[in-house]
């Protein structure tokens, strides 16, 4: 690409990040997914969690001998907030492709004279901004309600959520490519989005699961990533969480890869079949 | 004009038909129908485990009257998902088909705009009754759960909740039409009000304030009898009280979410934003 084609084709990425952030600002009730969602989402889970403790919390013993903290709350709310990060951009880098398939416009998009990860790049940008945009949000919202304290280091935080950007994101671009084959979204949601509720110990300790499930946990990235954020909550540093820095460095720079390489193969895929305006 | 049942009836079966298709046509969605609710269960599961005092939920008991965190779960499911069958079924299939541009022509068509409305959602609380019974049957192979009580008592408790939640439906409908937006009214408020009700939990484990709000649900009730009458679990009054709040209910909102869904109808036509998206 020489550099005038490179300055088209910023363009062309800065346009489609623009134009899924004015889609996305223009229906008024995205105010409910970033405000109200991270404080009513946990709330279920915080109730049972409570009735299972008991009155007197006679039960609460069990739980901290595997969770290491009888704290519930910050626990749980840790979890789901991740938890819903990674909800969010299934729905939005996920689904992004999908809705311009339906919408009859990835075609016309496509034809556009340049390599066509400028849409996958401009849709990634804008939802990556959106999602720290929202994670802080959360993070405010559930501390004011939920009364969670950051007793850690907030620059091994910082640090953390920034390192898990590549391996949330990667993970969006696959499945983003997977759901144009597929032809349908919510299936596929409800299953990655099940899979990382059952394996990542969003709502209880992972060491309540079977060893087999134990071993799928630990590959997974937003296992490393829920359980550094409950560490530095609970007062650690950047030394408590290098093993999981270093694992979500690693993961989030081939899954960002595997990504890319998804769509690419994907798209000619769908060019070569003409199916790229069937939905 | 379409005039009379008969007629109202072959465009129920037409609309039933489109969704059957629809749903036909994409087969990973049919088979996540059956997977998901299972995914939501594990969890469910190793949380009660993570609880659990030598292998028994002691917590619960002192709440509750019974152990069995998995069966006091999976009818507050059961009946979440009847909720969230007829508020997505509505909802939903409206602004899905605004997006796709055949709402407008679909409301030209001589059938009654109810009739659609009920259509919309028939495959909808289809589907979710085979749903369920699947589903109970994998809970119970693999995490397994015991109902002590009769289950058509049960089922005639939660007859009347059904019919009401059509009328709620209909308003939430409503609102999808002033909004254009779907997903985030409908998941907030079908999945809020089942919460609030005690769909997870019994809802004394709630603080003062929030015990008030779900005191003043009536599905806080249908979710507490069920209970109550299926697992023997302690209830908030009477089970023939809290059946005679269903039935009550049941004419409110049939006849507000007609009134409100009528109005805003007119609204939507006299400002010409059906076709807005």
């Amino acid at each position: 690409m020489d550099e005038a084609s490179g300055m088209h084709y910023w363009r062309a990425v800065m346009a489609v990040a623009k134009r899924w952030l004015t889609t996305y600002i223009r229906y008024p009730t995205w105010v409910i997914s970033v405000l109200l969602w991270p404080v009513l989402f946990p709330f279920g889970y915080v109730f049972s969690m409570r009735a299972l403790a008991g009155p007197t919390g006679e039960a609460l013993s069990s739980f901290a001998q595997l969770a290491g903290t009888t704290d519930y709350v910050t626990f749980l709310v840790t979890g789901t907030t991740f938890w819903m990060w990674f909800n969010i951009m299934l729905w939005g880098l996920g689904g992004s492709f999908r809705m311009e398939q339906l919408r009859g416009t990835l075609e016309s998009n496509w034809l556009a004279p340049l390599p066509k990860t400028f849409l996958a790049v401009g849709v990634f940008l804008a939802e990556a901004l959106m999602g720290l945009v929202q994670l802080s949000m959360s993070m405010l919202t559930i501390a004011l309600v939920y009364g969670v304290r950051l007793a850690g280091s907030p620059w091994a935080l910082l640090s953390l959520i920034l390192i898990s950007i590549p391996s949330i994101y990667g993970t969006g671009l696959i499945f983003a490519s997977l759901v144009l084959v597929a032809k349908e979204i919510n299936g596929l949601i409800f299953f990655v989005r099940g899979l990382i509720t059952v394996f990542c110990g969003v709502t209880y300790p992972i060491a309540v699961l079977p060893g087999w499930m134990q071993s799928v946990s630990r590959v997974l990235p937003l296992s490393h990533s829920v359980s550094a954020v409950r560490a530095v909550l609970a007062g650690g540093g950047f030394g408590t969480i290098a093993g999981q820095l270093r694992y979500l460095a690693v993961s989030g720079a081939v899954l960002m890869a595997l990504g890319f390489l998804a769509y690419a193969i994907i798209q000619r895929r769908m060019l070569h079949a003409g199916t790229l305006g069937q939905h | 004009m379409l005039k009379g049942w008969p007629q109202h009836l072959r465009a129920l079966g037409a609309i039933f038909r489109k969704d059957l298709q629809v749903f036909m046509s994409y087969p990973v969605n049919a088979v996540m129908r059956i997977l998901e609710p299972l995914m939501w269960m594990t969890p469910v599961y190793f949380m009660a485990r993570s609880f659990a005092v030598d292998g028994v939920n002691i917590g619960l008991r002192a709440y509750t009257g019974t152990t069995d965190y998995v069966a006091f779960f999976v009818l507050g499911a059961a009946i979440s998902s009847y909720v969230s069958a007829v508020f997505w079924g509505m909802g939903f299939a409206l602004k899905n088909e605004m997006d796709t541009g055949v709402l407008e022509s679909n409301w030209l068509t001589p059938a009654p705009l109810l009739v659609q409305m009920l259509g919309r959602s028939l495959f909808s609380l289809f589907l979710t009754t085979v749903n369920m019974l699947m589903i109970g049957c994998c809970v119970w192979l693999l995490f397994g759960f015991e109902f002590t009580g009769r289950v058509l008592p049960a089922l005639l408790t939660v007859a009347p909740l059904l019919v009401a939640l059509y009328g709620f439906g209909l308003g939430l409908a409503g609102v999808v039409l002033i909004t254009n937006n779907a997903n985030n009214i409908i998941d907030l408020v079908s999945n809020n009000i089942t919460i609030l009700s005690g769909a997870h939990f019994p809802v004394t484990v709630l603080p003062r304030p929030l015990l008030a709000i779900s005191l003043a649900l009536p599905l806080t009730y249908a979710y507490d009898a069920v209970r109550g009458q299926l697992l023997g679990t302690t209830t908030l009054m009477p089970i023939a009280m809290a059946q005679a709040i269903l039935v009550a209910f049941m004419f409110v909102t049939v006849t507000a979410g007609l009134i409100v869904f009528g109005r805003i109808q007119d609204r939507c036509r006299q400002m010409g934003t059906l076709a807005h998206h």
